[in-house]
């Protein structure tokens, strides 16, 4: 069986659409929308961006499970937690599944893009977990965390919860990238600073242009949803506190703040 | 996912909004392209894409060659916001199955469904896995 599986070798149900991110962002500023995903002010808000989590928890299953296959002499603890991932995310895309028919969609009405994908292809899985774990888990926290939010200010409990039951999880996918990303490169200050550099291109990668910033900082607008006029973050947000429970640094999250990016495991 | 039935008459929580289906429009506008595609009706073909798609839909009616198919079906769908994708399959007896993905916007958007709806990007996807596919 082959390892480091490219993107188009993933096997998708035939009347899935699957269309590379540079094209989805092509088509939403021809629309007069910002490239980088559906922003919370609008109409579709809840429906694109439970559709890009249950894409995204969908790919993070699978890198999980290639992590396991790709990697056969990393240590065994190692293996059982990327195995314990792939349970984890299974579960979480079932979770948003479901999330999607409650809100009045399904999984395949919007494209699904290669972008998180193209994001787990490190051939040390000291930079396997870091970019995974620590850079695409973070940012699971950061989306989560915002999606609670705004379900709370909706009055919908079925949201709020499943969606804080799933960020529980995250908070530990990102714990045990951090502990593996620490322990795969001791004594090897290259191969770290490697797994690092990895890591710090997904973060600038979901810079979004520099635009994110911390939920007290973050500029509000008023939207109508479910419908209730409720005030809303213009953008995707840090989630410090989830961040700090996940074991990012203060330091690190004074990084991400002012640059997004060039975050140091600790 | 498998359909689950009249969720009215199932306890617990019920979906807070509906489906968006296909604007009628939007799907008239694709099955007029598809069918152009399989007459090779080149002038049609080429009136349906905007300058930014019309070299890849010129190209795609250059690999369907008119006469060869007959069956068109439509695969899949889905939207960015207000733009539809289709991918849809032609098939006939003496030619190769053939699968294209496209995008249509509709021009002058203003919220009515007087707009044209046109190509905005094309894909052939035959012989290959998907447009993932670099």
């Amino acid at each position: 069986m082959q390892r480091m599986l490219s993107v188009d070798k993933l096997a998708r149900p035939e009347d899935h659409v699957l269309v590379p991110a540079e094209r989805t962002r092509k088509a939403r500023v021809e629309q007069g929308l910002t490239p980088n995903g559906a922003m919370p002010y609008e109409e579709d808000f809840l429906k694109a961006r439970l559709h890009g989590i249950c894409a995204g928890e969908f790919q993070a299953m699978e890198a999980a499970g290639r992590t396991v296959f790709d990697f056969p002499d990393a240590p065994w603890e190692f293996q059982l937690d990327m195995a314990r991932q792939v349970w984890d995310e299974a579960r979480h895309a079932e979770i948003y599944m479901k999330l999607l028919d409650y809100v009045g969609s399904f999984y395949g009405e919007f494209p699904e893009s290669e972008v998180l994908w193209s994001c787990t292809q490190a051939e040390d899985p000291a930079a396997r977990v870091a970019g995974i774990n620590r850079g695409l888990e973070g940012l699971a926290c950061d989306v989560f965390e915002q999606l609670i939010r705004l379900a709370q200010k909706m009055g919908d409990e079925v949201i709020e919860r499943s969606v804080d039951y799933v960020l529980a999880d995250e908070i530990t996918h990102v714990r045990m990238g951090s502990k593996w990303m620490r322990k795969l490169t001791e004594g090897d200050p290259e191969r770290f600073k490697k797994a690092q550099d990895f890591q710090n291109n997904i973060d600038d990668l979901f810079n979004f242009g520099g635009t994110r910033t911390t939920v007290d900082k973050a500029g509000k607008i008023m939207q109508h949803v479910n419908g209730k006029d409720i005030e809303i973050d213009q953008g995707i947000t840090i989630a410090r506190e989830a961040r700090l429970l996940a074991g990012f640094t203060e330091e690190e999250l004074e990084r991400l703040v002012r640059g997004f990016g060039k975050s140091q495991a600790y | 996912m498998a359909e689950l039935g009249n969720r009215a008459n199932v306890m617990g929580p019920q979906p807070i909004a509906r489906i968006v289906e296909p604007p009628p429009a939007m799907i008239t506008a694709a099955d007029a392209l598809l069918a152009a595609l399989i007459a090779g009706r080149r002038a049609e073909i080429e009136a349906a894409a905007d300058p930014q798609a019309r070299d890849a839909m010129r190209m795609i009616a250059d690999s369907v060659k008119p006469g060869a198919y007959d069956k068109v079906t439509i695969i899949g769908q889905a939207r960015i916001a207000k733009h539809w994708y289709t991918k849809a399959r032609l098939t006939g007896r003496t030619a190769k199955p053939f699968t294209l993905q496209f995008r249509l916007g509709q021009e002058n958007a203003d919220g009515n469904d007087g707009g044209r709806w046109s190509v905005r990007e094309a894909t052939n996807l035959t012989e290959v896995r998907s447009a993932w596919s670099k």
